[in-house]
């Protein structure tokens, strides 16, 4: 495990064992994935529709994913520091010549922290149907998210307790919409936050423990499997008598 | 027919389902009891859908008629999905 303060008093992080890095990359690569089909149809559903609910959602989802991208470079500085070595890397370098692979990986999580909040914020506040037109609401919850990425860069755990009250709302949010449509794309909508939730417990512990994290991740790839499942049953090929 | 204001998408929805209904062709007269619409609105929309291409009208012994055309079932189709998706992630 690196743990690192760098300047500033960020903190640096790489949870995972040795033989991991890389994989947990992978997985969040996954999500990634899962959330940028989210973000594309949302967007093409907002302009189909002209809603704008759809316009959040995918606003929502591409905060998701700019959390994901940044955690994967962070961590990617860290496994793979050869990769100043190539010519975009050291140019890179020779630009931010002051730059450790710990200050880009602690720069890269507070990122991470912060759309990370916010993507699910956002999420919390679509699906709550809280009305958008209540400003001063959205101005204090904004701000609740900064705070809370001020306070995760005093301590990762604050990041991921505030980031599991959030999922719990919104796995909470996602239940009681499973008992109103009763379908079977809303129920596995539903799990997926409910397993997100519990990788997000997980994650507040892997300081403690390797295999925590190696867990956590295990348990959040099958979250995003599980979101990627009612999208697909959406898609899947058309009946005839379905289109005619 | 939803009890909450129905949006144009959600007009022309109903207006393609009805003709889907009526086995791929319906009379105007039907159209026009079948879609809640007033007969200016419907008359207007009847329109958009001709010029979209997702219907065609047809004289049919002497009698107008309305035809659904493939854009008509694929709209369906891209509608309904929205509607599911929507469902499943709670934006309905």
């Amino acid at each position: 495990m690196v743990f690192e303060s760098v300047p500033y008093g960020l903190p640096s992080y790489v949870f995972g064992p040795k033989w991991f890095y890389g994989f947990d990359s992978i997985i969040e690569l996954i999500a990634v994935i899962v959330s940028i089909l989210l973000v594309f149809y949302s967007y093409k559903c907002y302009r189909m529709i002209g809603e704008k609910k759809y316009l959040y959602f995918s606003t929502a989802f591409l905060s998701i994913t700019i959390s994901f991208m940044a955690k994967i470079a962070g961590t990617f500085s860290i496994y793979r520091p050869e990769i100043t070595r190539t010519q975009l890397g050291s140019s890179v370098h020779q630009a931010f010549t002051s730059l450790t692979p710990y200050d880009i990986n602690a720069i890269a999580l507070v990122v991470h922290y912060f759309f990370m909040l916010l993507g699910f914020m956002m999420l919390f506040l679509i699906i709550s149907k809280l009305t958008w037109k209540n400003q001063g609401a959205i101005a204090l919850l904004l701000y609740f998210v900064f705070l809370a990425t001020w306070l995760s860069i005093i301590h990762y755990q604050l990041f991921y307790a505030t980031s599991f009250v959030l999922v719990a709302l919104i796995a909470y949010s996602y239940h009681q919409n499973y008992r109103e449509v009763r379908s079977e794309r809303a129920r596995f909508v539903a799990i997926a936050f409910g397993i997100i939730l519990v990788s997000q417990a997980f994650f507040a512990f892997a300081i403690y423990s390797k295999t925590v994290y190696v867990l956590a991740q295990l348990v959040q790839l099958l979250g995003f499997v599980y979101l990627l499942i009612p999208f697909m049953l959406i898609f899947r090929k058309p009946r005839k008598d379905r289109l005619k | 027919m939803s009890e909450k204001r129905r949006g144009k998408l959600e007009i022309i929805a109903d207006i393609l389902k009805s003709i889907q209904g009526k086995g791929g062709k319906i009379k105007p007269t039907h159209l026009l009891y079948k879609s809640n619409l007033s007969h200016t609105k419907l008359k207007e929309y009847a329109n958009a859908l001709l010029e979209k291409g997702m219907i065609e009208e047809k004289i049919v012994k002497g009698r107008k008629m309305y035809f659904m055309k493939e854009a008509g079932y694929k709209f369906l189709l891209e509608f309904e999905r929205i509607k599911e998706f929507s469902e499943s992630f709670g934006l309905d």
